[in-house]
């Protein structure tokens, strides 16, 4: 079908002005791609569909959503109104506002197992190293877009949510009061709390979309990584992106999209995963909920954060456990790139992989004494794996490499 | 494959772990399960009859408008019977009560809370309203008054007296209590998602559809990827 749209007089046109077929070439028809990739490296592609459903689905959402906390009948906001106004009114508001918490969640999922296989398989090491950097900085992005989505209903756990984190903010020296009220643009979490939010919850995602765009470009300057985590020469053993992989991934969007839609039409609140069930009361500044603790996909990094006394400490720990991210390819000193023969770099992965789920399972839930020194022992093996890496190769010893693939 | 769906299950297990904590932050005694049925147009106008007698004295569903009440099919009722609904109110207004939160607040110390979003609102859901309903008794630490006492409420002390009159009830009544208990909540639940029988009807198709369309693009997979050497 593509040779047929390349044939046209019509792509003739625009070729000659564009360069449009050497594009297609030298980008997907005769990208070369090593043939051995496994179904873990479907998901970045997910990535980007999720971006994209996301962009979409919140477009259409802020053509009804009015970002005001003034108040209403009942204790209720125009904010919250205007949400339950696109779910019960809006033709199909439902679907969209749904397909968009919904995909909040599946977003995190898929780029966690897309970091996790980028972990395990060493995809962050020379020459990929700022290909890592930039995805990177599209995670802290993301955690930000949805942390400041997240208030725009203006229910009880959008407004402690937002709370609790600006308060963090405050916790540093100097600056640190400053910072909070610009970001609260107040002294309490209010109206131009919200509407700032509701400006950057706009602004991140274009952000989003042109990193995102500087993340595929170095891919394509660097090309995949491969589950051998060898370096590959020879033609034979590479394919080109289109069709092995469009199909491939194709394939991969038809799983994921069953799966999303399964959740988005028969349980999209998921038991209070995807949306608490404190976010359907509306937001109320003098009654704090139970029990505060962020959407799933935060829950690791504030288990970090609450694991220290100090509040201090725990900001720097929770922003230092991001920031060592950046410094990963740099600390991971070992040459074998992947996790397949490094035995003592895999066990130390898969333990970090678990690592993680703890501390989500820590922070998601409301404190208890076990759970506290459960969350701290997290803690230290999170940070303890990342600094360990350096000194590993002086006593492992990896596996021969194959070869080829 | 035994290595990445090691890491798979992991990743999934990161979303299914913090079942187990909610479950376990719960207190009070064991929800009751309301029997309610969504597609049951009879329980749940039954069930909007006991919201308009005895709720709506005092709480709103202020998202629910009177129009509703005729234009979802779940409830369907007839123009007539909006209209002695109503009053004097709009098609379009929400059902309101009468009761000011002025006087509320004199009357039972605080405003009750709008009921449009409840059963979302509340862990347990629709099984938490109709426990609620069914479960006020005699505190015998005598500590709070005869219609206050419901230990399916968090802290066990309630503002809202006992609507059903359920405590002292007479013998004979249980079943009709629970059955108006069971409606309202089946009620509730519908007006908390009104759109939900719709959503899983069309549901059934999308995801029908991707089953079908996945299954094709991974016979096109094999297909492409059949002179592929490994």
């Amino acid at each position: 079908m593509l040779d047929t749209i390349m044939q046209t007089k019509l792509f003739a046109w625009v070729d000659r002005r564009t360069g449009a077929a050497d594009i297609i070439k030298s980008q997907l028809t005769e990208y070369p791609v090593p043939k051995n990739l496994n179904y873990m490296w479907n998901f970045g592609s997910l990535a980007l569909l999720v971006l994209v459903l996301q962009i979409v689905t919140g477009i259409f959402l802020a053509m009804y959503y009015k970002p005001s906390a003034a108040l209403t009948y009942g204790g209720y906001t125009v904010a919250f109104d205007s949400v339950e106004r696109i779910m019960r009114d809006v033709n199909f508001g439902w679907l969209i506002r749904y397909m968009h918490a919904v995909g909040a969640s599946a977003f995190f999922v898929v780029v966690y197992m897309h970091i996790g296989r980028g972990l395990y398989y060493g995809s962050y090491k020379e020459p990929r190293e700022l290909l890592w950097i930039i995805g990177v900085v599209i995670l802290l992005i993301m955690q930000g877009s949805a942390f400041f989505g997240y208030l725009l209903p203006w229910g009880q756990m959008s407004f402690w949510g937002a709370t609790v984190i600006t308060e963090l903010f405050g916790a540093l020296p100097i600056i640190g009061e400053y910072l909070q009220q610009l970001l609260r643009g107040g002294f309490a979490v209010g109206d131009p709390t919200l509407n700032r939010f509701f400006s950057l919850h706009y602004l991140f995602p274009l952000l989003l979309a042109a990193i995102v765009g500087g993340h595929v470009h170095a891919l394509h300057v660097v090309h995949s990584n491969n589950p051998e985590g060898i370096d590959v020469h020879s033609d034979d053993q590479k394919i080109n992106f289109h069709p092995y992989y469009t199909i491939k991934d194709a394939f991969g969007v038809g799983v994921f999209l069953t799966i999303y839609c399964y959740v988005v039409f028969f349980n999209p609140q998921m038991a209070g995963y995807f949306i608490e069930v404190d976010n359907y009361v509306p937001a109320n500044n003098l009654q704090t909920p139970a029990h505060i603790a962020p959407v799933w996909y935060l829950t690791p990094w504030y288990t970090i954060l609450r694991s220290f006394e100090s509040k201090l400490l725990g900001v720097i720990a929770m922003g230092g456990s991001l920031a060592i991210l950046f410094v990963l390819p740099f600390l991971d000193r070992s040459k074998v790139r992947s996790g397949r023969y490094r035995p003592m770099f895999r066990l130390m992965v898969v333990m970090f992989f678990v690592d993680v789920i703890v501390l989500g399972y820590c922070g998601h839930s409301a404190p208890s004494e076990t759970l506290k020194l459960v969350g701290q022992i997290a803690t230290a093996y999170y940070f303890a794996f990342f600094l360990l890496l350096p000194f590993l190769p002086m006593v492992e010893k990896t596996k021969p490499e194959p070869e080829g693939i | 494959m035994k290595k990445y769906s090691l890491i798979a299950a992991g990743m999934f297990l990161a979303l299914a772990m913090p079942g187990f904590a909610s479950a376990n932050e719960e207190h009070g005694p064991a929800l009751k399960h309301a029997e309610i049925d969504l597609t049951d147009q009879e329980q749940i106008r039954r069930g909007l009859t006991v919201f308009t007698d005895v709720c709506m004295g005092c709480h709103s569903a202020k998202y629910v408008t009177y129009k509703g009440l005729m234009d979802y099919p779940e409830i369907g009722i007839t123009r007539e019977q909006v209209d002695e609904l109503r009053g004097s109110n709009p098609l379009t207004a929400g059902l309101i009560t009468e009761l000011t939160p002025e006087d509320a607040k004199v009357s039972y110390g605080k405003v009750p809370p709008d009921l449009s979003l409840i059963v979302n609102g509340r862990r347990g859901g629709a099984s938490y309203v109709y426990s609620l309903m069914t479960g006020f008794e005699h505190d015998d630490s005598g500590k709070v008054p005869d219609g206050n006492f419901n230990e399916y409420f968090p802290g066990k002390r309630i503002a809202m007296p006992d609507p059903f009159s359920w405590l002292g009830h007479d013998e004979a009544d249980t079943k009709q209590l629970e059955q108006d208990a069971a409606d309202v909540a089946a009620f509730l639940a519908f007006i908390s998602d009104p759109h939900q029988n719709e959503r899983q009807a069309i549901g059934k198709w999308v995801v029908g559809f991707l089953i079908l369309l996945t299954l094709v693009l991974w016979r096109l997979k094999v297909e492409v990827w059949k002179d592929v050497k490994h």
